[in-house]
């Protein structure tokens, strides 16, 4: 894992000092909240409709135990005695006291944590694939190019203030599990021809009110050019990006204004005059930090196969739960765990402090002390040993983090929505409750297979609706929350926008109308292979919405 | 901007401190009298004979607003004195990107300067992009800068130019491999 050097303590205190001098003016009265407002941002502080809220940075979604246990300390003492882990691989204070934050952020800082640049129009914490090191399926490991690009952008002079905020994705597979396709910049490590590391460069993907999947502008970039390309990508963004509306000022707006062609040739032009500066990474820059990230050797653990054989045998609900949770890890004696945080009827991603000490114990003795923050809202444990998998399932069960139910459909992506958000036009959390419910029984999430739920309390999209197999939208008409919905969205390599049904359902009809899909589902699916994505993408819209408004129209 | 008799003293502030600024901002050069140093408008600046935009008998320099291009500037750096680069807001950050393409891609020789809404939280980003004086007009801004509280952090992670010129380049090229 990446420990900070002396540099990073030195500027990570002095942020923390300047924060307190700003939180200081700001109570003092010396700065309005209008000038407050973008200096709180850089900091992760955002005023919601019941406090203010404060964002932590985790990045690439990686977290050791101590810095667990410090989140665990924080919401303890600071919030309700809860976090909320985010689709931005972050966790989320709801409720600390603006005059407390300086302090929480100088716990923080403690463990090599802080709150920058989670908010604000400049470059966002880097996200990665929350597998990364660990996937059987892994090219390369994505986290060192993502804290080169961490250090790179942080409290970078050119690109504070962009027009609108900025997010970065790497991932290291084919298998895209960071959604970089939905980012503004996403980058893909791959292999080339010969062997050679480099990127897949794909620019102006993004969700909120004009979704868009991102155009791909570079097949293959070295890594040592990773850098300067980049800030090419910025500064054409930065220069031409719209600034008269905010509501167009992503990337993704330029590239379709200007044209994916026309973009890319102003990217090159920038790139070829930056190329040869000290932005250019040679292989000993990457070396340096790629040995931060060096894989921990694993102690050889062959006896787990025989054993979990028979512990799935005498438990099937430990078995149902390997089957879901656990993915093959590079060393066959291990797997990746996924803890879900969606317990039946819970609220995705909320954890309690409790929960979170017993995640960084766990991680401790049985995952090489790592945990990762899933941009599903799920944490994972990297590096369990097979032999392991039953005590650590056990341990998990003891304060309900044991759930069966990764990539299933009570997997619940869900934003906050009007529980919390100012912006929201509907609650989304209750409604995630409910179908969670509604679908909770084992035997019927498990006949249903994979599918990705996504619900949205407003049109910024926090809850990644365009994404989901079935998006759920929160929509206000004449005083009524509506929830309209869309189907076929993927946030992974064959990225797609979901296609909205029609008339939007009422809080009480959405329920039995995302059933209605599920059920013409298992009707029409070909057999169980056939998962409800690849039905959806070889029947089209026209047999759920058949169901969905035919029925309706019936029962008017 | 045109109004060039509104000017408080000594508002323009450089690493060294405040002093008086010698320029005046004039729309026209006609409005600009006989002023020893002038900033113009892009346009109006463009639009000069060459003669008169290099006599020796006065110095006169262009204003850059951030949806205008430095394109048509470039090939004639070495001929200008001052390049002002407009901040109408404090979030827009465009003249960064300009600052940056003048003094570190071109070599612009000449003074860089921050004009408009610039706040002291700003001040780090500007001198590291590389403006050399800001003109400020904010009172808390004034204060702080007069103190010589630049809000700055003691090290950057890209190679600075800052309020402190600590020695170095990227982040992690300082940090020795573990
Ligand atoms: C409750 C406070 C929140 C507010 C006020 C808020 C506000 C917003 C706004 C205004 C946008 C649209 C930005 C744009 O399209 O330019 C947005 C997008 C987004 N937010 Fe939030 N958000 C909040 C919480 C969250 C949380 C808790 C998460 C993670 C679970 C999150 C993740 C995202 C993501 C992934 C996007 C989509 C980014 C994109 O368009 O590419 N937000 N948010
Ligand atoms: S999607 Fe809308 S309601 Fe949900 S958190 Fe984002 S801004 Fe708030």
């Amino acid at each position: 894992m990446y420990r900070y050097d002396e540099f990073d303590h030195a500027f990570v205190s002095a942020r923390v000092d300047q924060f307190k001098d700003q939180v200081e003016r700001r109570l003092a009265g010396e700065l309005t909240e209008d000038q407050f407002r973008p200096l709180r941002l850089m900091n992760g502080v955002y005023l919601q409709l019941h406090a203010y809220m404060l964002r932590v940075a985790i990045p690439y979604g990686t977290l050791s135990s101590r810095q667990m246990r410090k989140l665990a300390h924080i919401a303890r003492h600071y919030d309700r005695g809860y976090g909320h882990f985010t689709t931005r691989q972050n966790l989320q204070y709801n409720w600390p006291a603006l005059k407390d934050m300086p302090k929480v952020l100088d716990e923080l800082a403690s463990v090599e944590m802080h709150a920058l640049q989670t908010s604000g129009n400049c470059i966002r914490n880097v996200t990665a694939d929350h597998f990364a090191g660990a996937a059987a399926d892994e090219v390369a490991d994505p986290r060192p190019y993502a804290e080169i690009l961490r250090q790179w952008s942080s409290m970078h002079p050119e690109f504070s203030y962009l027009p609108r905020k900025f997010k970065i994705a790497v991932t290291g597979a084919e298998r895209d599990r960071a959604a970089i396709q939905v980012h503004d910049i996403g980058l893909h490590l791959k292999k080339n021809a010969t062997g050679e590391i480099g990127f897949a460069v794909y620019v102006g993907g993004g969700q909120g009110r004009t979704p868009m999947v991102a155009k791909k502008i570079r097949d293959f970039l070295p890594v040592e050019d990773l850098l300067s390309y980049t800030t090419a990508i910025m500064r054409v963004y930065n220069l031409n990006g719209r600034r008269d509306n905010k509501y167009k000022a992503r990337i993704k707006i330029l590239v379709h204004e200007t044209g994916t062609e026309e973009l890319t040739r102003q990217v090159e032009a920038e790139f070829r005059v930056l190329k040869e500066t000290d932005l250019k990474l040679p292989q000993k820059d990457v070396d340096a930090i790629d040995s931060y990230f060096a894989p921990p050797s694993l102690p050889v653990r062959p006896e787990g196969w025989s054993e979990l054989a028979a512990a799935r045998k005498a438990d099937h609900a430990f078995s149902a739960w390997v089957d879901q949770n656990v993915t093959p890890h590079k060393n066959p004696d291990y797997g990746v765990v996924t803890i879900s945080l969606k317990p039946i009827g819970g609220i995705p991603g909320d954890a309690t402090d409790a929960q979170m000490d017993l995640v960084a114990d766990i991680a401790e003795k049985f995952s090489q002390d790592e945990i990762r923050v899933s941009h599903e809202q799920n944490l994972v444990l990297p590096h369990v040993a097979i032999a392991d998998l039953r005590i650590v399932y056990d341990l998990l069960l003891t304060d309900g983090l044991a759930t069966a139910n990764a990539g299933l459909i009570t997997d619940i992506i869900a934003c906050p929505g009007l529980d919390y958000c100012a912006l929201a036009n509907a609650r989304s959390i209750p409604v995630a409750q409910r179908i969670s419910e509604r679908f909770g029984k084992p035997e019927r999430q498990s006949d249903i297979g994979e599918l990705k739920i996504k619900i949205s309390g407003c049109i910024n999209a926090c809850g990644h609706h365009h994404v989901g197999h079935i998006g759920i939208l929160g929509v206000e008409k004449k005083g009524e929350e509506l929830y309209q919905i869309s189907l076929g969205g993927s946030g992974d390599e064959i990225c797609t926008i979901g296609d909205i049904t029609g008339r939007g359902f009422s809080s009480e009809e959405i329920v039995d109308a995302v059933e209605t899909i599920v059920d013409r589902y298992l009707e029409i699916r070909t057999d169980k292979e056939e998962t409800f994505l690849t039905t959806y993408r070889r029947v089209g819209a026209a047999p759920f919405k058949d169901a969905l408004y035919s029925e309706a129209a019936n029962a008017a | 901007m045109s109004d060039i008799s509104e000017k408080p003293h000594g508002e323009l502030w450089s690493r060294e401190g405040f002093r008086e600024d010698p320029y005046i901002t004039a729309e026209t050069l006609e409005e600009a009298g006989d002023a020893p140093a002038i900033i113009l408008p892009l346009a109006v600046w463009l639009g000069l004979d060459e003669e008169v935009r290099n006599a020796t008998n006065r110095k006169i320099g262009v204003s850059v607003a951030p949806g205008e291009s430095i394109d048509p500037l470039l090939t004639l750096l070495d001929t200008i004195p001052v390049i002002a680069l407009h901040f109408p807001a404090f979030n827009d950050g465009r003249s960064y990107s300009k600052a940056e393409m003048l003094k570190n891609q071109h070599q612009f020789k000449g003074e860089l300067r921050a004009v408009g809404d610039v706040l002291i939280d700003q001040v780090a980003y500007m001198l590291r992009t590389g403006f050399d004086t800001l003109k400020v007009t904010h009172a808390v801004t004034l204060t702080r800068l007069a103190d010589h509280n630049l809000h700055d952090t003691p090290v950057y992670y890209q190679p600075g130019r800052g309020s402190h010129t600590a020695p170095g380049t990227y982040s992690w090229r300082r940090v020795p491999a573990v």
